[in-house]
């Protein structure tokens, strides 16, 4: 019993971050229809931020956070402006320049941090607590922090798109971009804003996780493989569906690596993902490419 | 144009100018041996980046600081010359590929006398260059021997054969202890780890209640440790890890509220562990690499000279990236710099036929044999004691020096089927 238990918990911890990359991913995707392969790479740099702001420079770890979030959202913007845009109206030139900046910021990575040892962040919150007074479970209390960043984070934004004229506009925009820009709003405006938000949370996801896991360089890789399987089963271009299917998938994960093993749990869940899109191809809520 | 043209003018730029560092920095810059009349060139050939760094590029960085040492002393004493050390380092990034490619420029440009390597993954196709040029060179892993590798040498580490010595002191101290969980990484430096404590706990009468890979592209250790501990064994055992897999593991075991015995090949930059978990969670773990300032490092039958102040230099020129491997590097070494003294040449079949006269040579740990024939096919192996390490109070010390063919003449067979089923 015990087991079942720690292993939803390890689930929903780790469901968490896997969101903050997915509902990232989407955005830009449905505002930009860019596939942003990046976007691994906005994890890594929120990481390697809070490395050096926390870990090196002993600067707050909420501060760092909101650093990383800050910074990496700069970066995107910086990206958007230079790189995607000029390739707006080409299909594929927004793909092909993604790739080029994922080994760009892998490079600056290795270069600016290196790659040899192994970075140490200690986390700020060491321990953890036995989960309602049952000894045989136990939730990480830095897990805890970071699992609670990114549902703050999810409600703000998912608030942020509900509630206020630019989270209309984006949903707009994301919805027919032709329409959208018929009535007055500015594509390019809004692929700005949709940019610096995605990469943003990208950077919170990296920063939070940074006291849990590896970092280095390539830590984007396994990272952007999840984030690519959540938002194609979520259906590509749904919020909702993205944060549903992050979920999902992690539980379907985590429990087949406890039980199984972590490549068995990798196998079944690309075959999870055929199986959705075969009984559902728009994915789980996907429709059209609503936002 | 003005601001779009210059602007990804300026981006090309920087982009080239990081790939041209990265490039740079995968050809390590010579070790240049001052004032040297006659210099003798060691090529290390290892992974000085990525995830295996860790096993390598704390070595290298000692190699230099063994250079230095003999430099200052005079350099190498070949008959009536001296000859001064340079180290040539090449970073293969431990792939098979770029290990070929390394292998080939420090023997046909460079002029190298002995390669040193950690062996593994990028060994296969350097080793077979090496032989070809009649080029000695050695490993930290002696699974690279084979009948055809003539003159690669594994003179200091044999791993995993020592890792039997953990679990045998652990059986003797501990007799309390009776199942183990094991998790291993999915790759060469985990499957024969995984054989060797298999063989180790059945010889110790220890049952294994789970033996698991985890894949080495794994992220999250949570479930790894959930599963072993569903098993409610008595010691968890890691094999043989990356510093940064085992630092990770030791970490969820301490949140995931373990207080069995740990067992690891290796606990690098153990400091760290401690302050992710605590003085007392480490308490008591068994590894196989000793710090060098440990008492027990004095003793008369280690052939290293100034253990203690080897360590201490180390450490202030290199600050916190002291690892496993650190020592072993410059005491192969030092092991060359003696036979080719003895030899009167620093040519390699020279310094090899010089090495292996007698059948016995001076191991950091002891004189040993060189042993091998019945597991790898040749006796290429130097293997004699090895210490057992124990955490206590937050420092690694050695708590015995046992003998791995001992443990061999009694249980040899048991390796020899484990070996078989990992395949």
């Amino acid at each position: 019993m015990d087991t079942v238990v720690q292993t939803l918990v390890n689930a929903l911890m780790q469901s968490s971050f896997v969101a903050l990359m997915a509902v990232g991913l989407v955005l830009i995707f449905g505002v930009m229809r860019v596939i942003n392969f990046a976007h691994g790479e906005f994890y890594m740099a929120g990481a390697y931020v809070v490395f050096w702001l926390y870990a090196q420079h002993e600067l707050p770890f909420f501060a760092a956070v909101v650093a990383a979030m800050i910074i990496v959202g700069i970066i995107g913007l910086i990206i958007e402006q230079l790189l995607f845009k000029p390739m707006r109206e080409n299909p594929l030139g927004g793909l092909i320049m993604s790739i080029g900046v994922l080994f760009i910021l892998q490079v600056l990575a290795a270069v600016i941090f290196g790659v040899g040892l192994m970075k140490h962040i200690p986390p700020l919150y060491p321990g953890a607590t036995p989960l309602f007074g049952m000894d045989g479970v136990s939730v990480p209390w830095q897990r805890l922090v970071a699992f609670g960043i990114a549902v703050v984070l999810l409600i703000g934004f998912w608030l942020f798109l509900k509630r206020t004229r630019l989270g209309w506009a984006l949903r707009a925009c994301a919805q027919d971009r032709e329409a959208a820009a018929l009535q007055g709003m500015s594509i390019n405006k809004l692929a700005l804003l949709a940019m610096g938000l995605g990469a943003g949370m990208a950077g919170a996801a990296g920063a939070i996780m940074a006291p849990l896991v590896r970092v280095y360089p390539y830590i984007g890789g396994p990272v952007i493989v999840t984030a690519f399987i959540v938002i194609i089963v979520g259906g590509i271009g749904s919020l909702e569906g993205a944060v549903l299917a992050a979920v999902l998938y992690t539980f379907f994960h985590t429990f087949v690596a406890t039980y199984l093993d972590g490549t068995i749990a990798s196998i079944l869940g690309l075959l999870l993902m055929l199986l959705v899109l075969t009984v559902r191809p728009a994915g789980l809520l996907g429709k059209g490419e609503k936002v | 144009m003005g601001k779009k043209g210059l602007t990804r003018r300026q981006f090309t730029g920087t982009a080239a100018a990081a790939a041209g560092a990265v490039a740079a920095s995968s050809f390590g810059a010579p070790y240049v041996a001052q004032g040297a009349e006659k210099v003798v060139k060691l090529g290390f050939l290892g992974p000085l980046t990525g995830e295996v760094a860790g096993w390598a590029l704390p070595g290298r960085n000692a190699c230099l600081i063994w250079a230095d040492q003999v430099n200052a002393g005079g350099g190498i004493k070949i008959g009536d010359d001296n000859y001064m050390v340079e180290i040539v380092s090449y970073d293969n990034e431990y792939l098979a590929d770029k290990s070929l490619i390394g292998a080939k420029k420090l023997v046909l440009e460079d002029d190298v006398k002995l390669v040193l390597m950690l062996g593994g993954t990028d060994a296969p196709a350097a080793v077979q260059f090496f032989t070809k040029q009649k080029m000695l060179s050695t490993t930290l892993l002696p699974s690279d021997l084979t009948p055809d590798t003539l003159y690669h040498l594994a003179p200091a580490e044999v791993h995993p054969l020592y890792n039997v010595t953990g679990v045998e002191w652990l059986a003797e101290n501990r007799p309390e202890l009776k199942t183990a969980a094991i998790c291993a990484q999915d790759d060469e430096l985990g499957w024969p780890s995984v054989a060797t404590y298999l063989a180790a706990f059945e010889a110790a009468g220890i049952d294994v209640v789970y033996n698991k890979y985890f894949d080495i592209a794994t992220t999250d250790f949570a479930p790894v440790v959930t599963a072993m501990l569903a098993e409610n064994p008595d010691i968890v055992c890691l094999d043989t890890a990356y510093p940064d897999f085992v630092n990770l593991l030791c970490e969820q075991l301490f949140l995931q509220d373990y207080k069995g015995q740990i067992i690891s090949c290796t606990l690098d930059f153990y400091g760290r562990i401690i302050e992710k978990t605590s003085t007392e969670f480490l308490e008591g773990l068994i590894f196989q690499f000793p710090d060098f300032d440990d008492p027990a490092m004095n003793e008369p039958h280690i052939n290293f000279e100034n253990p203690n102040e080897f360590f201490v230099n180390y450490n202030e020129r290199f600050p916190d990236a002291w690892s496993a491997v650190t020592w072993e590097y410059p005491a192969i070494a030092e092991m060359w710099r003696l036979a080719a003294e003895k030899a009167g040449s620093v040519e390699p079949m020279a310094v090899f036929a010089s090495l292996k006269e007698g059948g016995r040579g001076p191991h950091v740990f002891g004189d040993a044999d060189w042993w091998g024939e019945e597991l790898w096919g040749i006796d290429n192996a130097l293997v004699g004691n090895w210490p057992v390490v124990q955490i206590q109070n937050g420092k690694a010390t050695i708590v015995e020096y046992r003998n791995i063919i001992d443990w061999w003449n009694k249980h040899g067979e048991l390796l020899k089927k484990h070996t078989a089923e990992q395949g």
